[in-house]
Formats: C-alpha cells, structure tokens, sequence
C-alpha cells in the first residue's frame, strides 16, 4: 500500500467516469450480490446466503463480473452504459496481478462491434493518461491491433486457420515447440499451452497491442466473426506485460448462448467444481439487447501501468495478502 | 503424480526421464478458458532451460528433493560455496545455477538449499531481507504530481531497488527476495 498512489489512484477512477461521462455513457450500479453466478468453469464465485428476516433462505453469490445484468439492462432498452465497481473470483493467484477483490470497469454499446471496443478502450486510456498528466514508456507508442491469426504467422511463423479443426496437427506443433500433450488436453488446451508460452508473453511488450477474432471455441459469449465463422469477435488488451482489458461482439442468439452455458455447465460438473442453473431471465433478455459489444477492464491494472506500480498489493487500500495472510508471510 | 497446482520454484520435475528444477512459474486463467501455470524449467543434466505451459489439470510427476539448512561462506572463481551447518560438509553451486539470487548473499547468512542426488540445485532465501541504502537522490519537490513515486536506490548489497521517493542515503529497507521489490522501512 502506498499513499501516493491512492491518491493516484483517486484521481484516475474521477477521470475514466468523466470520459464515460462526456462519450454519453450512463454510469450503472448493478447488483454485487445475485442469485446465479456467470457458467464460466475456470471462475470460482464466492457464495453466500441471503436470509429474509422470516427466516426464508436463498443461496447467493457475489458477481464475478456485472456482464448478465448489463445485458439484461440493453435488453430493457439503454444504449449506452458502464458500471464502475468491485468484482469477486476466488481460487485466484496472489501474484501480484491479482486480488480476490478487484475493480473493474465494464462497458456496452448497442449496435456495435470490436472495432468500437478498440477505438473506445484506446481513447479512454490516452484520455486519462493525458489529463493525469502522465506518459508511461508503454504509451508513447502507436498502437497495434493485431489478430490470433496474424500473432501465430508473427511469432511462430504458423498458418493457425487450417490447425482450427485439426488436433492432431495442433499436437504436432506444441510437441515441437516443446509443450507435453496428453490424450485429455483439448484442442483448446493445447491451443492455450502454445499461445501463453510463445506469444503472450510478447504481446504488448513494445507496443500497446489488442489481439482479437479468437478461435470461436474460446469466445463463450461473442459472435461469430462475419467474415470467417471459424473464429469469433473477442478482443484483449496487452500493455507492457499486463492484459488490461477482455472484450466481445456479444451474442445475441439465445439458442446458441443455452448450447454454450449447457457446455459449460457439463465442463463444471467434470472438473468436480459446483453447478447451477441456467439464468432463464438472461436467457429470455438476449434477442432484445441487439448487436451489442462490451468489454471488461480491470481498473487497478491500469492505475499500476500509470503510476510505475509492479504490484496490484500497491494500488488497494489492504490488499487480500495484507487483510488474510498471517504477519510473516506478507509480501509486498 | 501430482498436479501442476504444487509446481513453486525449486521443485523438481522428471519429464522424458530427465530431472528439470522449477525457475519461474506464474499462475494463468486466461479469461475464459482453463487454467494454467506457465513455467521456466531447467534440465539439471544438460543446463538446457524451457519454457512450458502445464494445464491445472493434468498430472505431473515430482521428484523428492531434500532441503538442508546452510551458511554461505564465500563466492570465488567456481561460484558459491555454503556449509551445512550441522554435518560442517560444504557444498558450491556454479554463478549460472544461482543467478540473481546471489545478489542477497552474505557471509554467514543462513539459507535453505534444495539438494536433487546430494548436489545442491537451488537456493531459498528469507523472504524478506533487510538492507541500507547506501546511495540515492534526494527527493526533488513537485515529484509526486505525475504519479512518478518512485526512484532509484542502490543498497549495500550492491544492486538497485526501486523505492518511495521520501527515502535518504543511510535508512534501513526490507526487500522481497522473491520479486526484488521495496516492501517497506526497516
């Protein structure tokens, strides 16, 4: 924890709310504690109960991201809207990137597309850099915009699109890059072991780069890009060693979402992990919400890049290491 | 077996038959896909270093290591020599094998080794340790205003920590031998 930086801090949560504000955003507060968790199966949400002075119980969860609600809320008919405000996962890694209790901003537009999300998360970036009086190394920089395909020809020299549906010729590329393959590693799998051992950890290194249009397996919750429906519109940020922001082109097709959650949902249960039902009010909102794009940002990893922090234990009040480790196994 | 959620720096690997020490290891959940250490492994046998990504879920298989409680002695041309403290035998561990860790060791300074078939692989520091610093530049008024909050320091160690500008030449910090980071005043 330090002094100066929450007071940076402060000052860079007041700036990103006036460009919201002055791009005609509505800021939205929706509910931290909900009844159904996201189906995502690697994100643990923390549950709780919610007891009605009767006496009546409901199992509850704390949001791992406002996503289904500001959904719902395009469906009800708003265009434009952000919610600026805690998010919760557990079994998370206290490495310095992560806290249980993070900040995150999350934006939507309707009638939009990856491309807005880019333009948006850039001008909000070098909006606030601006007026905090502020130019990290990382942000003097052009931007890159580059995509899954173009990172594999660029890093490893690798025609990705024809490896889409082929895993054995994927194997054979992680096994001569090195990586173990095992008969349950999925495509996915052994997509993931290649990507972040060889080309994630240079992106955004020189430049500030957002890589986008994923393989279609890796996009739960986006479309399926127009042009090639082999892949789908999912964006992330990368600036100087932290992934910043996670965004889609958000489907909108109910038929396709119950499939996807139903996957999900069986992945959970093989994973041993809890499950739950399906949210049948999120289900029946999507037809309503449009061609619709939003994007997660993780508002503390942005307040590290522009006050030189190496840890997100610096930025918080008292980190989860501070408030949950004993005194002598803190760190900084 | 065991599962890749157990890999920490030190530990040792068998992959195709050959041992390989844990350097480097981050925790990944890439969104919304699975999850992953991304790890720095070196072959004990040959020095090759990899870099390799395990998923959460598969297995892996780790092979006992023994830790010994040690001193270290001294540093000279075939790298860094320790005593265990117990036994008095000695053991040294070449500059390539110790890497930057050996900028926190000093005579007499009590360490834990990690010993692969009686030859010493790695080295666990205290966490935190403590160090003066021994040269900076004092604060200038007006830094505080960009966010820029932090400046050099070079300690008495000999390396540089990044530290909060209010610190002058002579006060005493605590560095985190893991990440080499200032945590706080001494």
């Amino acid at each position: 924890m330090n002094l100066h930086v929450l007071r940076a801090r402060a000052e860079i949560i007041r700036l990103m709310r006036a460009w919201f504000f002055n791009q005609g955003f509505v800021e939205m507060h929706t509910p931290r504690l909900v009844s159904i968790p996201g189906q995502e199966p690697h994100l643990e949400p923390f549950t709780t109960e919610v007891v009605e002075a009767s006496g009546a119980k409901h199992p509850a969860v704390l949001i791992t991201s406002p996503e289904y609600a500001m959904k719902r809320l395009l469906a009800e008919g708003m265009e434009r809207i952000y919610d600026l405000g805690p998010c919760y996962r557990n079994n998370e890694p206290w490495d310095g990137t992560h806290d249980p209790e993070f900040l995150m901003v999350e934006w939507y537009r309707r009638d939009a597309d990856v491309n807005d999300l880019m333009d948006d998360t850039e001008n909000m970036i070098l909006s606030v850099a601006r007026e905090f009086r502020v130019e990290p190394e990382a942000l003097t920089r052009s931007w890159r915009r580059v995509t899954v395909e173009e990172a594999f020809r660029e890093y490893l020299d690798v025609e990705l699109s024809p490896l889409l549906e082929d895993r054995a010729k994927l194997a054979e590329l992680a096994v001569s890059l090195n990586q173990t393959v095992t008969d349950d590693d999925s495509w996915d799998d052994i997509f993931f072991k290649i990507f972040l051992t060889h080309i994630e950890p240079k992106l955004g290194v020189e430049q500030p780069t957002f890589l986008y249009k994923y393989p279609a397996s890796m996009a739960a919750l986006a479309r399926r890009s127009k042009d090639d429906p082999r892949y789908a519109d999912r964006v992330e940020l990368y600036i100087g060693g932290l992934e910043l922001a996670n965004g889609f082109a958000e489907l909108s097709d109910p038929v396709e979402q119950r499939e996807r959650f139903i996957e999900e949902r069986v992945l959970r249960a093989k994973l041993g992990k809890q499950i739950w039902p399906l949210d049948e009010r999120f289900l029946s909102a999507l037809p309503a919400m449009g061609n619709a794009a939003g994007i997660a940002f993780g508002v503390d990893r942005l307040v590290m890049l522009l006050t030189n922090s190496k840890s997100i234990n610096d930025v918080v009040p008292f980190s989860a290491r501070e408030r949950f480790q004993p005194e002598e196994e803190k760190q900084s | 077996m065991s599962s890749p959620s157990e890999i920490k720096k030190g530990i040792v690997v068998l992959q195709n038959g050959d041992p390989w020490v844990v350097t480097e290891f981050q925790h990944i959940n890439p969104g919304k896909g699975a999850a992953f250490v991304r790890t720095r492994i070196k072959n004990l046998k040959s020095g090759r270093t990899l870099e390799q990504t395990f998923k959460m879920s598969e297995t892996i298989e780790v092979v006992d290591v023994e830790y010994r409680n040690m001193q270290y002695l001294f540093h000279d041309a075939t790298g860094y020599t320790f005593m265990d403290s117990g036994t008095y035998e000695q053991f040294t561990m070449s500059d390539d094998n110790v890497g930057a860790q050996g900028q926190y060791l000093s005579e007499s300074l009590e360490v834990t080794l990690t010993m692969y078939e009686g030859q010493p692989i790695a080295i666990q520091l205290p966490r935190k340790m403590n160090f003066k610093i021994v040269e900076t530049m004092p604060a200038v008024k007006g830094d505080t205003a960009g966010g820029n909050v932090t400046k050099e320091a070079k300690v008495d160690a000999g390396f540089i920590v990044h530290v909060p500008i209010f610190l002058k030449e002579g006060e005493m910090i605590v560095v985190n031998t893991d990440t080499g980071d200032y945590v706080e005043r001494a």
